[in-house]
């Protein structure tokens, strides 16, 4: 479904993805793990064409999308819930989820996924009328998931969801992303904390200073001891 | 066609290749004093007494230029109601020389009888005080007092974005009008103020001829171009300068930017004040309307069309536009009248195109931001070529051989820290971002700070350099408590950073980057740096002297690039050049932020090895760093933050052995996998 | 008259000038809300529009006070000026942002500011230079209807200011409230990457929102006219500084605080006029300009932040 193949990334001068290759398919849970600095959060930016590859190509139901707008990505289906959250802090909970639907027009498609998102996140449900900013962090979370629900996406790529999350709170979000999962949507998620990651994924690609240097699948990453390695940085060049 | 490798030479480039020869200094005297012949003669050439009328003019707005690109070019600070301070210099001199204002005599005018400054008027049964202030007192007076006002209107600004300081500066320049228009008892009001004094010296009154006025502005302009040109290259320029390009840097490198600003602002004001005298002098009269928002944005066009910061493109561009409002237009009008007539029509035989010379300053201002947002004539000089000196410089990898001063250990009662944090807690709207830390770093030790992402690493950071004021707890350098010690004094303690995603001056040259970070080792002051003064001269030549000895740490990786503007540097050498300007405050303590992100491991194992040597030399480092290989390698100390607190703490091996670490990093159950 | 009917006479005053700083206000603050950007072009954007307001109603019959209309005549007058005026300032907007600005979009510091300080310029010069310094005696066809005698004395004109600001004023609120564009807007300028995520095309929310607040100074410019019987091409630069002195009271960036910012502007012109004198109020706006930066750089509504952090 998604695949980058050689992708350099970089910032101004910065090398950041150095020759990235991943590969995402249908149905799928893939996490992108890796200490801080390793090129995750880069990496997402290069999906949602925040960011454009130096070289190489993002690959996307079979067709490059490296320069294609990220209104036009959306619209074929991708969907961000970016790192820290992001919601428009002055707007109630009712219009961010609107937002997330912005590239949508079928009114009774929308109020479809409305109900699902309640499904989902009960608490949302409740909060409809506050201002997104007024929201407890783990709530926040809970919403901007749901905003990236709205836009009906068949991939969805999540930027450390876990990030300033009580540890309980992590586990529930997990969870809902697993069910999300189920409901058939692709996920393409970033994060640091591995274990939690792991365990929800299918597979696995481990980042450090921007290169690939782990992948395999969920089981084999969580008893591989090079992981914690490369977060310790033992792993020399 | 022609072919590769032959060159065909134009008359011009013939006749440009001796100047080429010369070095980039003797070119620009030889270009200063060509432009100075040229000004000298022109009234004997030109006996037009309306061309000398109109350059003399002119003068006058070429000063407020050079002026205003103190305050705009060198410290960044957009004024948009400059002409104010011109109108009260105008005023000054203006009221105090004609005779709109005479208060009644008292006894209070005899002292200023006897200075000579007003005399005992009586006539028609009048009995009043008449000011006689001469010319050239009245000129550096109303510079004092337009400074003055400058501080004045400029205090209120300086916390203000760049946008917001213009709006509030054009308020200014709104309101001060204004008030000449409302207060007709000391200004005549909208009829303005009438036969102001003329100046004279030694009994040769100036009168109403122009070539005198047009001396003295040739000699304001020459003037402020010697001032200008030598602020620009001193402690004073480059902090303005590294105001201008990073407010934060500035205050992190000892710039007291409060004082700076007020600085600029002053000095501006003041000279626009010394020009306003000079004006009304020459117009001997003074109306509001001569002040006001049109006045401000001709300068502002002066600026931006020579380059903002650009002592000599501002120059130019006054030039120009002088040539182009008194000379070009007007030409251009005629020629149109006679093709008018020629062909009957009538609208071409009326037009006046110098009525056009405001549309001219807007079109200006549009293609100049579009298309050379640096001028005619860029502040920033190009590269220059390498000596060979430079070239030949060795890279030197883990060796150093300067003489950072630094705290000898004898200096240290037993069991002081160099750095010592307490309890220390900071939030941001309701998330604690450091919540009761404790830290020790001994003298002449590596401690390295590690963590997750938006663990509160940098937030600590930004707390012990006093960026930011933290809500509880205590830090101490020394012993010596430091908390709420605003940041451009922390550096003066000894207590130097660098930061996460670079803060460099990059409009500035890697030297001049380096000299700021001397700031606070230094002591010249404005006029120290315009007079030349041998202290100023010692202290230049020390920090220069300095300045090399830090670049030398990185071997031929900056050296040769002294002169090279920041931003030209590769990734890499900025962050080199960040660590240098830190280490040029001759710090105790050395912060560093991420200091190897986005360096190559050959890179990243040269800075490691020089970050080792300084510690050598009795320096103490406190870093942040994601390369854990790098961290194992140099710490002796290594702590670990999680969720803003402080979970770990001990040598490489400890750290690691400690579950909670790989927790914050991994998560519980790879952790314990 | 009694200094009560005097108070109560400036407030209506106040009240139907600050409802024509309002309506350019509002092109001050949503532009800013976007990209953070003062708009000196506004300025003379309402000038523009008060001359192509001019020419629509001398093209619709009109001339200087003459014709005199009532009833529907007059109310289908008035809109067909309104309209046009709104469309043609609103396309000026869009040209200015489309050619001047856009390709200035993420330089940093004051460069687009600067060139706006330019657009500003040529706009102004344009007309000067085409039309002319004289004031041009501004089509009306509103009968003298006033309400009250010797003391109070309310007319039509400024009914229709009121009316005319009002309804434009509630039609900017419920298409930033309740379109999707305007929700793009909001959007846009809580969190620009945020929204882009969202599938929001920035480059068309900020050419919207020029042609809006365009839009809007050219009808503060028809009414403008309607209201003093007179345009020129100098009544940019004061009303245009006000107008910004009511954005930045109403808290840069924030709608409604704009709305209230103009009024209050208004209020405090015909009120200080009349407490103080005439010749000072330029001096008590700029004054209130400078205070509110100073002391409350976030407005009396609060929202962005003119200060650095």
């Amino acid at each position: 479904m998604l695949e980058f193949r050689d992708v350099d990334t970089y910032y101004g001068e910065l090398h950041v993805l150095k020759r990235v290759n991943y590969d995402i398919k249908q149905g799928e849970i893939v996490c992108l793990l890796g200490g801080n600095a390793s090129g995750k959060s880069t990496t997402m930016k290069t999906v949602l064409g925040v960011v454009t590859p130096r070289a190489g190509s993002v690959v996307f139901d079979g067709q490059v999308i490296n320069k294609m707008s990220t209104s036009a990505r959306v619209k074929r289906g991708i969907a961000p819930v970016p790192e820290a959250r992001r919601l428009f802090p002055r707007m109630t909970v009712h219009e961010n989820l609107e937002m997330g639907a912005f590239t949508r027009n079928d009114k009774d498609g929308i109020a479809e996924d409305l109900e699902r998102v309640y499904q989902l996140f009960p608490r949302v449900k409740e909060r409809l009328k506050q201002q997104a900013g007024t929201l407890s962090g783990g709530e926040q979370q809970m919403v901007a998931m749901g905003r990236a629900l709205m836009a009906r996406p068949r991939l969805l790529c999540m930027d450390e969801p876990s990030m300033g999350l009580s540890p309980a709170f992590v586990e529930q979000v997990f969870e809902i992303i697993q069910s999300i999962n189920k409901q058939g949507t692709t996920i393409f998620v970033v994060e640091q904390n591995a274990s939690m990651a792991l365990s929800i994924a299918h597979r696995g690609y481990v980042l450090q200073t921007g290169e690939v240097v782990l992948s395999g699948t969920a089981k084999s990453l969580l008893e591989n001891e090079m992981l914690k390695k490369t977060y310790l940085g033992e792993m020399g060049h | 066609m022609v072919s590769p490798g032959t060159r065909t030479w134009s008359i011009g480039e013939a006749l440009a290749a001796p100047f080429r020869r010369l070095s980039s200094d003797q070119q620009r005297w030889l270009i200063l004093t060509l432009l100075a012949i040229a000004a000298v003669v022109f009234p004997l050439i030109d006996r037009n007494e309306g061309d000398i009328d109109a350059a003399a003019n002119a003068t006058a707005f070429a000063v407020l230029a050079l002026g205003l690109n103190i305050v705009v070019g060198l410290a960044g600070l957009l004024d948009l109601g400059y002409a104010a301070f011109f109108a009260i210099g105008a005023y000054f001199y203006g009221v105090t020389s004609s005779w709109q204002f005479h208060p009644e005599w008292s006894s209070f005018w005899e002292p200023f009888r006897w200075l000579g400054v007003v005399v005992h008027y009586h006539a028609n049964g009048e009995d009043v005080v008449h000011f006689t202030l001469s010319f050239w007192i009245a000129m550096p007076l109303a510079a004092l007092v337009a400074a003055f006002f400058g501080v004045l209107f400029g205090a209120p600004t300086l916390r203000l974005r760049g946008d917001y300081l213009a709006i509030v500066t054009l308020g200014f320049g709104e309101i001060v009008p204004i008030v000449v228009r409302n207060w007709p008892t000391l200004t005549n009001g909208a009829m303005g103020l009438n036969g102001v004094q003329a100046p004279s010296l030694f009994g040769y009154s100036f009168g109403v001829t122009s070539s005198p006025y047009y001396y003295l502005g040739v000699g304001l302009i020459a003037l402020l171009i010697f001032v200008s040109s030598r602020l620009k290259d001193s402690r004073v320029g480059r902090a303005w300068m590294a105001i201008r390009e990073d407010e934060i840097a500035a205050g992190a490198m000892g710039v007291n930017r409060v004082k700076l600003k007020l600085l600029a602002f002053a000095v501006g004001a003041g000279f626009a004040g010394a020009t306003g005298t000079f004006y009304v002098a020459k117009l001997q009269t003074a109306t509001p309307d001569m002040f006001m928002f049109p006045v401000s944005v001709m300068i502002l066009v002066m600026i931006v069309l020579g380059g903002m910061g650009s002592v000599y493109g501002v120059v130019l561009a006054a030039v120009i536009l002088q040539l182009l409002q008194s000379w070009f237009l007007q030409d251009l009008s005629g020629w149109m009248h006679v093709l008018g007539r020629a062909v009957g029509n009538e609208w071409m035989q009326q037009i006046d195109l110098t009525q056009s010379i405001e549309l001219i300053f807007g079109i200006i201002l549009v293609l100049m931001m579009l298309y050379r947002r640096q001028g005619l004539i860029p502040a920033t000089r190009a590269t220059r070529a390498l000596t060979l000196e430079q070239q030949t410089a060795l890279p030197s990898r883990g060796t150093i051989d300067v003489d950072l001063r630094v705290v000898a250990p004898s200096e240290l009662k037993p069991g002081t820290a160099m750095l010592e944090v307490e309890k220390l807690v900071k939030a941001f709207g309701g998330i604690t971002a450091v919540k009761e830390v404790d830290l020790r770093v001994e003298p002449g030790s590596i401690v390295a700070l590690i963590g997750p992402n938006g663990s509160g690493k940098t937030t600590l950071f930004n707390l012990i350099t006093g960026m930011n004021a933290p809500d509880r707890g205590r830090i101490s350098l020394l012993g010596e408590d430091i908390t709420g010690v605003p940041s451009h004094l922390i550096v003066e303690r000894g207590i130097a950073r660098t930061f996460q995603n670079l803060r460099l001056f990059n409009n500035m040259t890697v030297l001049e980057n380096i000299l700021v970070g001397q700031h606070s080792r230094t002591k010249t002051g404005a006029v120290g740096a315009v007079l030349h003064t041998q202290t100023m001269l010692a202290e230049e030549r020390e920090t220069r002297e300095h300045a090399l000895e830090i670049v030398g740490i990185f071997g031929n990786r900056l050296m040769p690039r002294l002169n090279q503007v920041a931003k030209e540097l590769s990734y890499a050498n900025r962050r080199r050049l960040e660590i240098a300007r830190a280490l040029a405050s001759r710090p105790k303590i050395l912060l560093l932020d991420e200091p190897t992100a986005g360096m190559n491991p050959a890179e990243t194992l040269e800075l490691a090895e020089q970050i080792k040597s300084l510690r050598r030399m009795g320096l103490t480092v406190f870093l942040i760093e994601h390369k854990l290989n790098v961290v194992n390698e140099l710490a002796d100390k290594i702590l670990v933050l999680d969720h803003g607190e402080k979970i770990a703490e001990g040598t490489a091996e400890q750290v690691h052995a400690k579950p909670e670490v790989l927790e914050a990093y991994l998560g519980r159950k790879v952790a314990h996998a | 008259m009694t200094f009560g009917d005097v108070l109560i006479q400036q407030v209506i005053n106040g009240v139907s000038l600050g409802a024509i700083y309002s309506l350019l206000a509002l092109g001050f603050t949503m532009v800013y809300g976007i990209i953070e950007l003062i708009n000196f072009a506004h300025f003379n954007v309402f000038m523009v529009g008060s001359f192509l307001a001019m020419y629509i109603l001398e093209a619709l019959g009109l001339n200087g006070q003459n014709v005199i209309l009532t009833g529907f005549p007059l109310v289908g007058v008035l809109a067909v000026a309104l309209v046009g005026t709104m469309l043609l300032s609103g396309a000026l907007g869009v040209l200015i942002e489309r050619t001047a600005l856009r390709p200035l979009r993420g330089v940093p510091g004051t460069a687009a500011m600067i060139t706006t300080i330019g657009v500003s310029y040529i706009l102004f010069n344009l007309v000067l230079l085409t039309i002319g310094a004289d004031a041009f005696n501004f089509p009306n066809p509103m009968p003298k209807v006033r309400w009250g005698e010797a003391g109070v004395v309310l007319q039509l004109r400024e009914v229709l200011v009121w009316i005319v600001a009002f309804l434009l004023m509630a039609g900017l609120n419920y298409f930033v409230r309740h379109t999707k564009m305007g929700k793009a807007m909001q959007a846009t300028a809580q969190d620009q990457e945020a929204a882009r995520m969202m599938g929001v095309e920035v480059d068309r929310v900020v050419m919207i929102t020029f042609f809006l607040g365009s839009a809007l100074a050219g009808a503060a410019g028809l009414v403008f006219g309607l209201y003093y019987n007179y345009t020129n091409f100098a009544i940019g630069y004061t009303a245009g500084l006000r107008a910004f002195t009511a954005a930045v009271l109403g808290g840069i960036g924030n709608i409604p605080g704009a709305m209230i910012g103009g009024v209050i502007i208004g209020l405090i012109e015909s009120l200080g006029g009349q407490l103080l004198e005439v010749r000072w109020t330029d001096v008590i706006i700029f004054s209130v300009l400078v205070l509110v930066l100073v002391f409350r750089p976030s407005g009396l509504f609060g929202r962005a932040a003119v200060t650095k952090s």
